[in-house]
């Protein structure tokens, strides 16, 4: 039955010894001469090395002089070397999907010690391959094309990056910012580890040159709403939330916050974290990018009654910027490729009352200290306490929110180093006694145990050991009226209490609160933690498992300034190359529908991960989007009519290699 | 002068291995050595070695150091200890695993109130079914620092007059029905 449907089936078997990896346990003379044996079988060969160009030119020769026209190679793991044969079998003029591998090194020659058992154990496999081969069909690879635009999300300093670069290649580049600036948390430090150059000085002339860049739509105070389609052609709306105020006609010349008719700032200013006040029209900070100005709706007296003197509108009567009737707007774009680079938020230490923050004013947490230490901070560069006094000691505990079973188990990565700066600027500007409370100290990277290093000839004080807790309960009179830590010194090997006018919480760094939805609506994955899984750990750290979505920075887990960026640039070159080939090969080991045979009743669409599975109202038939597909099999195993089927993985070829494994030899 | 290096040879790493196993402890081997336990442990200052160092012991296998420390006779189970672990382990349980260890092998300080406080107590249970406070407390007396008894002598006749302190000996019927508790315990130990 089967030879009509596929010709005349000439099967040839290649044995590899990998040197001694597998023949040193396996007997491949006997495997080769057991193959010979085996019907279809028309040659079977071993060889030292088929991965190497003889070995390849051994398939190649037979294919063209003995009209073999099924390949079955046992020797490592497909994800090694199924490529490797596959193109020399296409090099013959063999359609590559007539090739198997059978994998007698990791899960033979590497895992057994009894020579005799594996050799019979590689018998088995190769039997089971050439009873599945006989039944492989010739499939062909598709191809979709890829637009050569990319979406960015998130314009922190990995979002910034990323967009430069690609912009840079000369592509189109979406930069979609939910904030009404870009910068993201880069723009809140002061200076930056271990070179402490200052942060700002570095950001804003890449902030300006995204504004500036021919190449780049930037819109910021906007949001991706909804994500359709698949690598090559994704369909992308975005949010354009209303700022109340037109951004190509405000110059940024700030007239309006001047009159606004509070003539005082009363509203907590995000940006310096509550630390300062801002009023209901503002400007997130002086090298804000656009620099345009934005309206708070929850605070702007003609937005909230409708009943103000609108004394903005008049500053602004010229060019006519101001305009209370905006409403959100959707933009709809078709992008090849998206880089999300959406970053973190920090721990929130309320949830660790031992150390009071919230309770006790000189409390902070270590975003408040870059903001309190940064020359246009609220303090303009002055460390003094909420209670307006300049601090003498200065205790930073580590581990805020991080290694820690009862909040986050991961290590956050940045906060040591960030703590060696704060310590080292806070003992510049106040002379302060400063402690560090940490458990391990980790300062690997360029010039970190170098700044380390440098942090201790300062004179900071280094207590290794967890803080217990934060009281304001004096045990004696040098305690009173401050702080006192509670700790193990695990060094000197007994408990100190510490008193402390100014107490830092090194937080740590968790996913953003929405990364679910971010992450379903990308239709990628999150790693136990919660920010973004990577495609491989190693080998493909921005790539996601949905080609054609990359990730960069902090939303895919903690680390510093220059991952993040190193990150980015990688992402931007993998978007680059994708744009640049300007198509996509897709595996075609997709399932498909046989459309005779379903019955409609849409058991496999919410069971794909993938979301490739539709269901077609006007047929009443479910259909499989083979660009979406990744061949994991989950629809055609749900079926109930079994009228889902899989290339490389028919009925026929499952159920003859689960015969072929199980004969006996 | 004592020795205080430590030669390999003295660490019992099979011991080490086998309480990692006993229930309570087995989220030992994921100490990080931060310090939390000793910081927040209000009986640390009279400590001879912190509750940390204690873990570290028993991790790297150092019974008669551990068994003999006052530290594991000082915990007063108040489970602050476990309650902020970053690592989650039962600290306190770490601390009853010891204490019995101790017992077992008679290591623990003889003349040191709370072991002894502890013997008396399960024996007079044992024996009556019931507490006798004033006789557990003389019995404690006796064998650790009788000159205490002076000293408790005003309190204790203020307690008597008053009514608050019994020098009944008391005790329940069927006592030996109650004695298979301890003994079925043993068993099982």
């Amino acid at each position: 039955m089967s030879e009509q449907r596929n010709g005349h089936v000439r099967i040839g078997v290649y044995i590899c010894h990998c040197g001694a990896n597998i023949a040193d346990t396996v007997d491949v003379k006997a495997v080769a001469e057991y193959a010979a044996t085996l019907p279809g079988v028309v040659i079977s060969r071993e060889y030292k090395y088929m991965c190497s160009d003889p070995g390849q030119e051994l398939i190649q020769k037979d294919i063209e002089e003995h009209a073999i026209n099924r390949v079955v190679v046992a020797a490592c793991s497909p994800t090694l070397h199924e490529n490797t044969f596959r193109g020399a079998a296409e090099r013959a003029g063999l359609n590559p999907f007539f090739v198997q591998m059978v994998n007698i090194r990791e899960h033979d020659s590497w895992v057994h010690s009894d020579r005799e058992a594996a050799t019979v154990k590689a018998k088995d496999l190769v039997r089971a391959a050439v009873m599945r081969v006989y039944f492989h069909k010739p499939l062909e690879k598709r191809r979709v094309p890829i637009h050569p635009e990319v979406l960015v999300v998130g314009g922190g300093i990995a979002g910034i990056h990323a967009a430069l670069t690609v912009a840079n290649s000369g592509k189109r580049v979406y930069l979609v910012e939910r904030e009404p600036t870009i910068g993201g948390h880069m723009a809140q430090y002061d200076k930056t580890f271990p070179t402490l150059d200052c942060a700002a000085c570095i950001l804003t002339p890449k902030m300006s040159a995204v504004r500036a860049h021919p190449n780049i739509t930037l819109w910021t105070y906007s949001e991706v709403v909804s994500v359709d389609g698949s690598v090559g052609d994704y369909k992308v709306v975005v949010k354009r939330k209303p700022r109340y105020v037109h951004e190509d006609l405000c110059v940024g010349c700030l007239q309006c916050i001047e009159t606004c008719v509070y003539k005082d700032s009363k509203f907590d200013d995000e940006f310096n974290l509550g630390l300062s006040k801002r009023k209901p029209i503002y400007i997130p900070f002086a090298q804000a990018t656009p620099k345009v100005v934005v309206i708070d709706p929850d605070a702007c007296i003609q937005l909230k009654t409708g009943k103000c003197k609108k004394s903005c509108m008049e500053a602004c009567v010229e060019r006519g910027a101001i305009d209370f009737a905006q409403k959100e707007t959707y933009e709809e774009i078709h992008v090849g490729s998206i880089i999300i680079a959406t970053g973190f938020q920090t721990f929130d230490p309320r949830r660790m009352p031992q150390y009071g923050y919230g309770k006790y004013p000189n409390v902070y947490n270590t975003l408040e200290v870059e903001r309190l230490v940064n020359a246009s901070g609220p303090t303009s560069g002055q460390v003094i306490t909420r209670d307006g006094r300049v601090p003498k000691s200065v205790g930073i505990v580590l581990c805020v929110g991080s290694r820690d079973e009862n909040t986050n188990r991961w290590c956050s990565r940045v906060c040591c180093m960030t703590s060696l700066k704060l310590a080292h600027l806070i003992k510049e500007h106040t002379g302060a006694e400063v402690y560090i409370f940490y458990i391990d100290m980790r300062a690997a990277g360029k010039g970190y145990e170098e700044f380390y290093q440098r942090v201790l000839n300062e004179g900071v004080h280094f207590i290794r050991g967890r803080v217990a807790e934060i009281t304001d309960w004096a045990l004696d009179p040098s305690e009173a009226g401050k702080l006192v830590a509670r700790v193990e010194d695990t060094n000197t090997g007994f408990v100190r209490r510490i008193p402390l006018d100014m107490v830092v919480l090194a937080v740590g760094l968790e996913p953003q609160p929405d990364a679910h939805e971010v992450q379903r609506m990308f239709g990628i994955s999150c790693s136990l933690d919660g920010f973004f899984l990577e495609k491989h750990p190693k080998l493909a750290p921005a790539p996601t498992y949905t080609d054609g979505i990359f990730i960069a920075g902090l939303c895919h887990g903690p680390k510093d300034i220059p991952d993040t960026v190193m990150q980015a640039g990688y992402a931007a070159a993998e978007a680059i190359a994708l744009a640049d080939t300007g198509f996509f090969e897709l595996e075609p080991n997709t399932a498909y529908v046989v459309e005779e045979e379903c019955s409609g009743c849409k058991t496999c669409v919410p069971l794909c991960p993938y979301q490739a599975v539709t269901f077609n109202e006007e047929k009443q038939k479910a259909f499989i989007n083979e660009v979406l597909c990744k061949g994991c099999g989950t629809c055609v195993a749900a079926c109930p009519s079994g009228s889902i089927k899989q290339n490389l993985f028919e009925d026929e070829e499952i159920y003859s290699e689960i015969e072929g494994v199980l004969a006996y030899a | 002068m004592e020795r205080q290096i430590r030669y390999q040879r003295e660490a019992d790493l099979e011991w080490a291995h086998r309480f990692t196993q006993h229930p309570g402890c087995e989220r030992l081997l994921s100490c990080i050595q931060c310090g939390t336990c000793s910081g927040t442990c209000p009986l640390s200052i009279y400590m001879d070695i912190t509750p940390r160092q204690v873990i570290a012991m028993v991790r790297e296998g150092f019974r008669d150091d551990v068994l003999k420390s006052k530290t594991i006779w000082l915990c007063a189970s108040c489970y602050a200890c476990s309650v902020e672990c970053p690592q989650k382990i039962n600290i306190t349980d770490v601390m009853y695993r010891l204490k019995r260890e101790a017992i077992q092998n008679n290591v623990f300080p003889k003349r040191f109130p709370i072991p002894v406080l502890a013997q008396e107590f399960c024996e007079m249970v044992r024996r009556r079914g019931r507490n006798s406070e004033f006789w557990m407390v003389f019995r404690m007396a006796l064998r650790s620092n009788p000159a205490i008894l002076l000293s408790m002598m005003r309190t204790g006749w203020d307690l008597w007059r008053t009514g608050r302190l019994s020098m009944r000996m008391e005790r329940i019927q069927r006592v030996n029905e109650l004695q298979y508790i301890p003994a079925a315990t043993k068993e099982v130990d």
